[in-house]
């Protein structure tokens, strides 16, 4: 191929292109679309199902239109964390789909992976779900309404020191968020004047977990803190922690609150009775918008098991795009949108949520939850709050 | 394996050769007008093209070591992840134009393929399957613990090359990406054919018909397919260098057991054994897969699943076998009962 | 010292359960020469089926493992038929690679859309719940009865293939398919009797393993390598070196993750690496039992 083809050939694109994204740029958008990139089959499809379903719930209380324009949801599966194939389809939806919000991600890698994209096209980037702190550092377009590990670990750290623990051992899968975990819980907890005997960092594709609580009964702490990621080796580790006899033993069990979500209780039975858990959501949560919002999920998808902290986090970043698309007048304009909900406060069913305007994480209440049975089914009953909890681990400020 | 080789060989009919040898030599100008092509008529694609292409070279250097060696692997990720996490490294802390990234993944890929290839290449069959699915976990969890330099499970950002050739700089609408991916690949075919044909290209399809010749003439069987996993892995290493270069970021799924297993599916959906059938691998199985996954999130798998089954029933070598007009005849002689 | 036993005895627990489930591909593998990827999706599919009888209709767990078993052989066997024998035999390695690979996607799809992407259990009988003690250490009830199970199944596997008219058919058939029909012996009949015991020892596994293996629907692909690790350690074919193998992997990957957590990954990678060097072709290559 010679130079001047290509040169021929990239010239003819470019002003196609240019004159295409001229005309979407002037235009007055009637129906304003919304790119959502989440897992939606493999072995994390209930957290995009719980995605979909918190959009819908919001639509279907709030109607389908801001201001004239027409919302429109458009989804793409990510099955696994991937970030190259994330900014692949983060790149279509800008490209072909036209999308003027970027919205979803469970994993941290793929939100990273489409902070180049959202500066250069200008587009803001709502993220229900990945955890890890730094992700809003690295551009002033991404505003996140789930939770940090920093945010639910401290309040509980601070927890279990007044209540007089001394000995603890973390237990955390050998990845990002659960190193956060332990990283925040270590600091905290010593802070407090308890003492870490032991950190146990778990492969995260560990199927077996009987040696690791052969090593915490050996380390003779009173309680563990523990995360993993929820699903199936959550099960593993809470069944092999009553299996064992550690829960007979008396040891206590804390952890931030993903690891007794309310999906996979059914599946963890007995086994998750008793443990201790902080987080932003429960489904037992007292508040009339929450029952409403769990009366809209059986009206629509015939039960409300699923609603889990994955679907208000889609629920409230569903709010937040409306309240943008509200402000900016469904004109594109990215740094304009984000500019207009920093410090924004409103009533989620998980309770009073605020948009913190340095970090642009929500600055939430922090529940403190017992896992119990009650009327035959296990809930998350929230037994203590620690209101206005920022997140702990972000350093953009400092 | 070598007498069913010799034995399609003799039936292989001189026209079907021609054919064959045809399509071999219109590989190169037919993937460069198609791909040119693809950049004119899907201009909003170009995202799921880029990757097609890198991931074509990938599935390229598995069909050079299972192709052309005999080497059955679930491991080939350990060299693409090797070398996207060597040129995401370089480009963050070193370096940032394009083409040196690619030969910085070009090399880690090859030393890591030389350095295990050497270490686990006198094993056949399972065994050989299993080390090297124990060689691509080992290197996904040092990527995993080396947080500090890689990432970890939060993946390597913050990679941002400089313009193509100083000229041409990585846009949003990924053109320059797709042609330079694209040019990649081209050159990358170009270079793996030569290998292939070479006299060094040839002792290695004896080694994997008969090694024992080979052996009885003087060579080390072992040596050529250690060479050949090695040149593979400089392959693997510049498509995982690519996919860092033109993507951004890298992250612990680049060195995966299930991107190996992934690639495999690819080459043999193709057809291994000729390098064209690891660019038509690539191109129908990421397109179906794209635009399955985009008409039903949901369900795609089943889809997929079917799709991969009715390959194996009705076009046993792969789909360039069809192109090669043998499906239709195997799939009549294996109906008789016969074995293919 | 108190340590050691605790590994062995944990590890040993472990690796009976990786045994239940890996034989049966193990029997596949080295007796017809199938790389079956969808040996874990066959177990997955029992272990839906029992938690379906258990929950759904309320069936005692031994009638759930019991029914389990047999729906998936009898919905397995069509399989066989259409499918798996047109891709027997080494020659066509890479056929069975792509076919069972594609079979497992659509079973994945299959078990997502009828059950959903939740974990679903098998409810234990109470005299499962509990531990029981082995000297100083003491292990879930449940475990024991698997390491039952497990020391049952190498038992009669063992007397299946040396002891019966079977198991002399079976070997005559592997060591050469064409002496053996010449004989008399019907292989195609022997082969579908082999692939429904393959799919029966699958099941069992995964009805039996489900409290360490929980059911989702990516079961079918979360596990397969450590099934692959546990056959080519052991040996394709060789019952008592899956048994061995298995316990091996079961006590290393114990050890790693007692002694060396933060590195219980490469530990036990690193194991596999240098027992397959020591035994390249598995601990007991080439023996019917």
């Amino acid at each position: 191929m010679t130079k001047t083809v290509r040169g021929a050939l990239l010239g003819a694109v470019f002003v196609t292109a240019s004159g295409a994204a001229l005309c979407s740029g002037t235009a007055w958008a009637a129906t304003i679309k919304v790119g959502v990139i989440a897992p939606f089959s493999g072995p994390f499809a209930t957290a995009g199902q719980t995605f979909k379903q918190g959009i819908e719930i919001y639509q279907a209380q709030h109607g389908k239109t801001v201001g004239g324009d027409t919302i429109e949801f458009v989804y793409k599966d990510l099955d696994q964390a991937n970030p190259a194939q994330s900014k692949a389809l983060a790149q279509e939806l800008i490209v072909k789909e036209k999308v003027g919000y970027l919205a979803g991600f469970f994993f941290t890698p793929d939100a990273l992976a489409v902070a180049p994209l959202i500066d250069e096209a200008n587009i803001p980037c709502v993220i229900f779900n990945a955890a890890t702190s730094a992700i809003t550092e690295k551009s002033p377009r991404y505003v996140r309404t789930s939770f940090t590990l920093w945010q639910n670990t401290v309040p509980l750290a601070e927890h279990m020191a007044k209540q007089g623990i001394k000995k603890v051992v973390t237990a955390v899968s050998d990845y990002g968020p659960g190193i956060d975990g332990e990283t925040a819980f270590k600091q905290t907890f010593e802070k407090g004047g308890g003492q870490v005997v032991d950190s146990i960092r778990m492969p995260l594709k560990s199927t077996d977990f009987a040696p690791f609580m052969q090593r915490i009964k050996d380390s003779g702490a009173e309680a563990i803190y523990a995360f993993l990621p929820a699903g199936p080796t959550t099960l593993g580790f809470a069944k092999a922690f009553s299996d064992t006899g550690l829960k007979a033993a008396g040891i206590k069990f804390f952890g931030p609150g993903d690891i007794t979500q309310e999906p996979d209780l059914p599946a963890l039975g007995d086994a998750a009775v008793g443990i201790t858990t902080t987080f932003n959501y429960s489904q037992a949560h007292d508040s009339d918008m929450n029952r409403q919002l769990l009366a809209k999920a059986k009206e629509l998808f015939g039960s409300s098991d699923l609603v889990t902290f994955s679907t208000v986090g889609a629920y409230d970043g569903t709010h937040v795009i409306y309240k943008m698309v509200e402000a900016t007048g469904g004109k594109p304009d990215g740094l304009k949108a984000v500019e207009a909900v920093k410090g924004m406060a409103w009533e989620s069913p998980r309770g009073p949520l605020k948009i913190d305007p340095n970090s642009r994480h929500v600055t939430q209440t922090i529940y403190l939850r017992a896992t119990e049975r009650k009327d035959g089914k296990l809930q998350n009953t929230e037994i203590a709050s620690f209101p206005d909890q920022p997140d702990y681990g972000y350093k953009g400020g400092k | 394996m070598s007498a069913v080789a010799t034995d399609r060989t003799r039936r292989e009919t001189a026209g079907r050769r021609l054919r064959r040898a045809a399509l071999d030599g219109a590989a190169v100008p037919v993937m460069a007008v198609l791909g040119l092509a693809a950049f004119w008529l899907f201009p909003n694609d170009l995202g799921l093209m880029t990757r097609i292409a890198a991931t074509a070279l990938y599935v390229l250097s598995l069909d050079l070591v299972l192709g052309f060696g005999g080497i059955a692997t679930l491991g080939q990720a350990a060299m693409f992840g090797t070398g996207a996490y060597a040129a995401g490294i370089a480009a963050v802390n070193l370096v940032d134009e394009p083409i040196t990234l690619l030969a910085i993944g070009g090399v880690a890929g090859g030393l890591i393929a030389l350095v295990t290839g050497a270490l686990i290449l006198h094993a056949r069959g399972l065994t050989l399957l299993m080390l090297t699915i124990a060689v691509v976990q080992i290197v996904q969890e040092v990527a995993n613990k080396a947080r500090d330099w890689t990432g970890g499970s939060d993946g390597l950002s913050g990679i941002d090359p400089a313009p193509v050739l100083g000229l041409f700089r990585f846009d949003l609408y990924g053109r320059t990406s797709y042609l330079f991916a694209l040019a990649v690949l081209i050159v990358g075919y170009l270079v793996a054919r030569r290998i292939v044909r070479s006299p060094f290209g040839l002792a290695c399809r004896g080694v994997k018909e008969d090694p024992l010749r080979v052996a009885a003439l003087g060579g080390s069987p072992k040596r050529y397919l250690v060479a050949l996993y090695a040149v593979a892995g400089v392959f693997a290493g510049v498509a995982g260098a690519l996919t860092a270069v033109t993507s951004g970021i890298v992250g612990l799924d680049s060195a995966s057991f299930s991107w190996s297993a992934e690639a495999l599916v690819m080459l043999v959906l193709g057809g291994t054994g000729r390098l064209y059938g690891a660019v038509i691998g690539t191109v129908a199985f990421m397109t179906i897969h794209h635009i399955l996954a985009s008409s039903d999130p949901f369900h795609w798998m089943l889809f997929i699943g079917l799709f991969l089954m009715a390959i194996v029933l009705f076009a046993p070598g792969g789909i360039t076998s069809v192109l090669n007009g043998a499906g239709i005849e195997r799939v009549f002689h294996r109906m008789k009962g016969g074995r293919a | 010292m108190e340590t050691v036993f605790g590994i062995v005895v944990d590890g040993a627990a472990y690796g009976m359960i990786l045994f239940i489930i890996s034989v049966g591909l193990s029997v596949t593998l080295g007796l017809m020469r199938v790389v079956n990827l969808a040996h874990g999706a066959f177990a997955m599919v029992a272990g839906y089926i029992a938690s379906y009888a258990a929950q759904g209709l309320g069936l005692p767990y031994a009638a759930a493992l019991v029914g389990a078993v047999l729906v998936t052989v009898v919905a397995t066997l069509p399989m066989e038929r259409l499918l798996y024998r047109r891709i027997y035999g080494s020659a066509n390695e890479l056929s069975q690679v792509l076919l069972t690979i594609g079979l497992t996607f659509v079973i994945v799809a299959g078990i997502n859309y009828l059950f959903g992407p939740t974990l679903k259990r098998i409810p234990l009988p109470d005299a499962l719940l509990g531990t029981v003690s082995i000297g100083p250490k003491s292990i879930p009830a449940h475990r024991a009865f698997v390491i039952g199970m497990g020391a049952a199944t190498i038992l009669g596997l063992w007397w299946l293939l040396e002891r019966t008219d079977f198991g002399i058919k079976l070997r005559a058939a592997v060591d050469d398919p064409n002496m053996a029909a010449a004989l008399g012996i019907r292989t195609e009949r022997l082969y579908m009797a082999t692939f429904a015991l393959g799919t029966g020892l699958a099941a069992m596994g995964g009805v039996l393993g489900a409290e360490l293996l929980p059911l989702e629907p990516y079961y079918a692909i979360r596990y397969i390598v450590l099934f692959l690790a546990v056959v080519a350690v052991g040996g394709a074919g060789s019952i008592f070196g899956s048994a061995a193998a298995a316990l091996a992997l079961g006590i290393v990957d114990t050890a790693g993750k007692y002694l060396i957590p933060n590195f219980g990954e490469f530990f036990f990678y690193a194991a596999l690496i240098l027992i397959l060097f020591r035994w390249p072709h598995g601990f007991f290559h080439g023996r019917g039992a």
